[in-house]
């Protein structure tokens, strides 16, 4: 028992100098704040997320329709495959289109920019206002679909 | 008094053991934000825990397994022990997540993002892992022993 708690010390130690001494860039502080993490608000508003992978077998469902959150400018320059544009923005003046084109029970898989942004959240939030029922949040987003090598899309909607 | 020649799969076994936990928290050191953010998404532990995990985890891995490699018997028994703890710890945590239907990776030996989702395999290597630290403690303890019983009283 003892050499168990000497090797934990020895761990620990080492752990939080090496951390200390990291640059500030890269230094985890002792505690973050995960309730303002954007994962952690689709949790708390019953939104499932899902994950690379799980956007990679989504792209390949045609039953799933991606929503792009980003400003339409943004959705021209790049956007996933197969995804349509709805900005949070514009919400109110296309959901119209949306509700006449999809079914409520269709699955919707939303994103945006990535993690520091909240638009695709927003929206799924509002989606839901408007009767969809099966709403998917990806909080990874373009950016990191971009820098997995992910296909990018550029210009108008499928 | 000559020492019994330790069987081959002991080597194996420890060269299993070690050498996966000292792959496993490479990336984990590499990148201590990525990392948290796994433990994040397991949502099994306080937020304030999380980031003293990441931070401490990566290096309990890393002491463990070398100690499993190279240490003596007494370390490497208490190397094994603490991995075997572990691996019980991750074993129900990947299995929490799986009766709770979160789907996400499990951050053992990837901090990306583009790695597969938890399943089924991963408590098998980790039931297997297991398994082969018990023999490298076993094997520890026994040297133990039996150096205590060679010292001069």
């Amino acid at each position: 028992m003892a050499s168990c708690a000497i090797l934990l010390l020895i761990a620990g130690g080492t752990g939080l100098v090496v951390n200390a001494l990291r640059p500030a860039s890269s230094r985890l502080p002792w505690a973050n704040d995960w309730s303002r993490h954007i994962e952690a608000k689709a949790f708390q508003a019953g939104i499932p997320v899902t994950f690379l992978m799980g956007v990679r077998e989504s792209l390949l469902d045609e039953d799933i329709v991606v929503l792009d959150a980003r400003p339409y400018e943004k959705f021209m320059e790049g956007h996933l495959p197969g995804a349509w544009s709805l900005p949070i923005g514009e919400v109110g003046e296309r959901i119209g289109d949306y509700v006449h084109l999809l079914a409520a029970e269709t699955p919707l898989l939303l994103y945006c920019d990535g993690a520091d942004c909240s638009d695709s959240l927003e929206l799924a939030i509002e989606l839901r206002g408007y009767g969809f029922s099966d709403v998917t949040l990806y909080p990874g987003g373009y950016e990191e679909w971009q820098a997995y090598g992910g296909d990018i899309v550029s210009g108008g909607m499928p | 008094m000559t020492r019994p020649v330790r069987p081959f799969y002991i080597w194996v076994a420890r060269l299993a053991v070690g050498g996966l936990f000292l792959a496993a928290c490479l990336s984990k050191i590499h990148d201590p934000q990525a990392f948290a953010l796994v433990v994040y998404r397991y949502r099994l532990l306080p937020d304030i825990l999380i980031n003293i995990m990441a931070i401490l985890l990566p290096w309990m891995e890393c002491v463990t397994a070398l100690a499993v490699l190279f240490a003596t018997a007494r370390w490497r028994a208490a190397g094994s022990f603490l991995i075997g703890g572990m691996l019980l710890v991750f074993t129900l945590a990947i299995s929490l997540n799986l009766i709770r239907g979160i789907e996400i990776s499990c951050g053992c030996f990837s901090t990306r993002a583009d790695v597969a989702v938890s399943d089924g395999w991963n408590l098998f290597r980790n039931v297997a892992l297991i398994w082969l630290s018990t023999v490298v403690f076993l094997d520890a303890f026994r040297r133990m022993q039996a150096q205590a019983e060679e010292r001069p009283s």
